[in-house]
């Protein structure tokens, strides 16, 4: 058994591997290779070319701005909401669940396209409506800038700042700073001296996090950067190697080697910072009910800043989109524009052969993707779980590594890997990249289904007559299925809108649906990308809200 | 510094009822003594507490401590908890894990702004006194529970504070720590001249700390004095029962004799403890199982003498734990581990009138 399990677990290595550091390899070779068709011919000019283009300064300057400005406003807007609703009486706390939630239903393009919907300064609707209130001649507020790009991409980052967060302030033991109270500190100088620091590591952790994702995030700088002639690392990477006429893979990769290393220090750094939190952790052990601060005249204002917020983080993407795909073109809601919307653009798109096949491809990669991602999962799971040999640790640190790869230079690797195939620019590459990309969000609920499975429940089935296959039968998988089915649909629902991996890999005849949102965007063609899109979001929110219920269905047949 | 809490209430509700957590509360806590809070949980200790110190706000009442009003709800009184000047030991002990235990300790001072030389000596003078000198520079999250304990009394007491206050400050300890740790604390506590509040759920720890202790249950004070006042001559049934083993056995009250008052029960006819209960009504007689002393032959003279047979016997270790059966009635009572008793012996057993306590139904 020992030796089949050794042996299970490094054939698993070798798969993993293949997947996590060939891409990494692959990148490494191609940054010092002359291009594409030369590969192996070592060079370093392109590294030389890379880092001495008088652009790239400004892409750096532009980049450092862009990362540490929205990590802080999503760090920000997470402490300030996960206090109010841990610490304060203020009303529907529910709101703060769904906050919570949403990015699992609007993907980050969508929300980025509905914000360009509403504030571009051509036809954006808050500005054709401020323009008409206040009779201006221009728009008065203009998306395409770095500002607008901090915001948007703060407002995505929140949700994952909050999960961290709150988690950490509800478990904070209320007694620290009561102690404090006690020993003469204010609530200002409590607050400052005593809750922020205890909080530190998981908030610099959620702004980390920030980091990683917004240095990786390719929707918010393509669709609202580059219009406005913001180039962030991520888009100046998709310029050299989508744009122009001489795309350029080798100096792509000697850029990237830079993102990469940067995201993989900061992801280290990060599980350094949640290990640290834990330890910080100091629940009461009575539970004594933490005091809720009463919020008195300011309960109703704030509770108002939180809906306000609930309203454009979830309602108003939607319906911006919703209406985008009615109304013949951009115009602020009147009577007008109501009687003259139409089913126009959905007609247009569910006729148009490449979105069409794009929807296909989508499908055909969630499902069948997300069946062999989980299948993988499983068997890494088990091993990470059950097997605890030094291998079995190998095979963690390489099934997370590829947590930390930003999608667009992971691409560009995986690009190297590919041309040297026959899988260059079939469905298949893609399908390789989405699994490997993303192996931790199917290993993780895997695992901690795995981790429930105690060793005694195994094993009283094998004492009480059960053979191994019964036991694993009767036992095991019955226990492990709502960890199999939330996996598949967490992994499903990240493909149907994957779209940094996709714009690199992505060729005629593989579309997936985001990268044809975004060359709707591109072309300027709203209503058809609205469409497009709320297909996209149904098919999204259908999986999250299966994912939901079924989840729901085993916590109550499980008692 | 006296503690004065008149008339304080503090409400509850939850499900749409109201549950009265300290209900008209009047106490005096006396001052530079260990006063005690005793009760089960949900008797409302900790929430008297937490009025005191200002981290729960009372419904109704005042509290005072020594000439301040902290709190009043009929003059509008309210002073913050930082504003108090107290000392305070939390269940979980509160030790902030981003400070070492120097900065653990200094904090109080520091928020008073006291020069850094002066912090450092004081810090250093406090450490001593908890014997915890040279541990200044170990991170918080690396002391035992013990160390904890120390740290967190260290900080409560380094600002010289006019009252300290313990939230169970034992009860996160293993049982052998515990006892360590209360002795320790008890002599900490005899060297500083401080009016402290303790909180407890625990009798023996109530019994060995306390100058004074008061007993609470459903949010009143039931009763309060002295460790020995409150073992021995509980007035009522609750606190008797509550603050250690007792037989308890259902008696008519039939005369007066000597000074004594004398009832008749299961047992028969037994001199009690003087009473002032009305000839003909009901109470409760309340035996500890220590007081009863198996003898042979004749009785001393003044004392209850029993007959009843051995029920059932457990060793267990320092001592037998028996039952004696007599008529109806089943007492609990421990005797000498080196008693030659089996089961079923007859034994007789001795009733020294001063440890027979009445007490109302």
């Amino acid at each position: 058994m020992d030796s089949a399990r050794t042996r299970l677990t490094w054939l698993l290595i070798a798969i993993v591997g293949a997947l996590t550091v060939c891409p990494v390899v692959m990148l490494v070779l191609g940054s010092f290779s002359e291009g594409l068709t030369a590969f192996g011919h070592f060079t370093v000019d392109k590294y030389v070319q890379a880092y001495t283009d008088p652009g790239f300064f400004e892409v750096m300057v532009n980049t450092t701005i862009f990362v540490l400005a929205s990590s802080l406003l999503s760090t920000v807007l997470a402490i300030f909401l996960a206090y109010l609703n841990t610490r304060t009486d203020i009303p529907f706390k529910f709101l703060f669940k769904i906050i919570s939630i949403i990015p699992m239903m609007i993907p980050h393009l969508l929300f980025t396209v509905s914000w360009a919907l509403l504030l571009n300064p051509s036809n954006g609707l808050i500005n054709l409506g401020l323009k008409e209130v206040f009779s201006l001649d221009s728009a008065p507020l203009n998306i395409y800038s770095m500002w607008g790009m901090i915001l948007v991409e703060g407002l995505l980052d929140l949700p994952i700042a909050y999960l961290i967060i709150a988690p950490a302030m509800a478990s904070f033991d209320v007694a620290l700073e009561e102690s404090s109270r006690v020993c003469g500190a204010g609530t200002w100088r409590t607050l400052l001296r005593i809750t922020l620091p205890v909080l530190r590591p998981a908030i610099l952790a959620a702004f980390i996090l920030g980091v990683v994702r917004s240095l990786a995030s390719f929707a918010v700088p393509s669709v609202i950067g580059m219009p406005g002639r913001v180039h962030v690392l991520a888009t100046y990477l998709y310029e050299m190697i989508a744009t122009g006429f001489a795309t350029d893979y080798g100096k792509a990769a000697a850029v990237g080697m830079s993102v990469l290393v940067a995201s993989v220090t900061l992801i280290i750094v990060y599980r350094a910072l949640t290990a640290e939190s834990e330890k910080y952790v100091t629940i009461s052990s009575r539970g004594f009910r933490p005091s809720v601060i009463e919020l008195g005249k300011a309960r109703m204002p704030l509770f108002g800043l939180v809906s306000l917020l609930s309203f454009v983080l979830i309602v108003l993407p939607v319906a911006v989109l919703i209406y985008t795909s009615l109304v013949p073109y951009s115009m602020v809601p009147s009577a007008k524009a109501f009687s003259m919307m139409s089913l126009k653009h959905w007609t247009d798109v569910l006729n148009d052969p490449i979105s069409l096949l794009s929807l296909k491809n989508s499908l055909f990669l969630a499902v069948v993707g997300a069946t062999l991602g989980v299948i993988l999962s499983i068997f890494v799971a088990y091993v990470i779980v059950k097997v605890k040999t030094r291998a079995a640790g190998v095979l963690e640190s390489l099934s997370y590594l590829s947590f930390s790869f930003p999608g667009i230079v992971i691409g560009v690797g995986f690009m190297w890997f590919f041309v040297q195939t026959p899988l260059y620019a079939t469905i298949w590459a893609l399908l390789l990249g989405y699994i490997a990309t993303y192996l931790p969000y199917g290993i993780r609920p895997m695992s901690s289904a795995f981790v429930q499975i105690h060793s005694h429940l195994e094993e009283s089935s094998l004492v009480c007559g059960a053979s191994p296959l019964t036991t694993m039968r009767r036992i095991i998988v019955p226990l492990l299925i709502p960890g199999i089915v939330s996996g598949w649909i967490l992994m499903a629902s990240m493909f149907v809108r994957e779209l940094t991996l996709s714009v690199v890999l992505s060729r005629p005849g593989t579309e997936v649906l985001a990268v044809q949102i975004l060359r709707f965007s591109e072309d300027g063609l709203w209503g058809k990308l609205s469409a497009l899109g709320i297909v996209m979001i149904l098919i999204s929110t259908t999986l999250v809200v299966m994912a939901t219920l079924v989840g729901n269905r085993f916590k109550a047949a499980q008692g | 510094m006296e503690i004065r809490i008149r008339g304080v209430s503090k409400y509850y509700y939850s499900d749409g009822k109201t549950i009265k957590a300290l209900d008209d509360v009047n106490l005096t806590i006396p001052s530079n003594k260990i006063f005690t809070l005793l009760g089960p949980s949900g008797s409302g200790k900790t929430t008297l507490l937490r009025c005191i110190v200002g981290l729960e706000t009372p419904d109704t009442g005042e509290i005072s401590i020594g000439d301040d009003v902290v709190w009043s709800k009929d003059k509008n009184i309210s002073v913050p908890p930082e504003k108090r000047g107290l000392g305070m030991v939390f269940q979980t002990y509160a030790i902030w894990p981003h400070m070492n235990v120097f900065d653990n300790v200094a904090y109080p001072l520091q928020v008073r702004k006291l020069p850094k030389d002066e912090i450092r000596q004081r810090v250093a003078e406090t450490l001593r006194f908890v014997q915890m000198e040279g541990f200044e520079r170990r991170p918080a999250t690396k002391l035992s529970g013990g160390q904890q304990q120390r740290v967190a009394l260290a900080r409560a007491l380094v600002a010289e504070p006019r009252v300290i206050l313990f939230d169970e400050p034992l009860s996160n300890l293993d049982a052998k720590l515990r006892e360590e740790t209360r002795k320790e604390l008890r002599a900490f506590l005899g060297k500083l001249q401080i009016t402290a509040v303790y909180v407890t759920h625990d009798r023996v720890e109530a019994l060995a700390l306390s100058d004074s202790i008061a007993v609470m249950r459903a949010g009143q004070i039931v009763e309060i004095g002295t460790p020995q006042k409150i073992y021995f001559d509980a007035d009522h049934r609750f606190v008797a029962d509550f603050i250690g083993r007792a037989n308890l056995v259902k008696a008519t009250v039939r005369a007066e004799e000597g000074g004594c008052t004398v009832v008749d029960c299961g047992l028969g006819r037994i001199v009690c403890q003087h009473r002032d209960i009305p000839v003909g009504s009901e109470a409760t007689l309340c035996i500890r199982p220590e007081f009863i002393r198996i003898v042979s032959g004749e009785a001393p003279a003044g004392s209850n003498l029993v007959n009843g047979r051995i029920e059932s016997l457990v060793f267990v270790g320092e001592a037998y734990e028996v039952e004696i059966g007599v008529g109806a009635e089943h007492l609990l009572a421990r005797i000498d581990p080196d008693a030659h008793l089996v089961e079923g012996d007859a034994v007789s057993f001795t009733l020294n009138p001063a440890h027979c306590l009445l007490v109302a139904i």
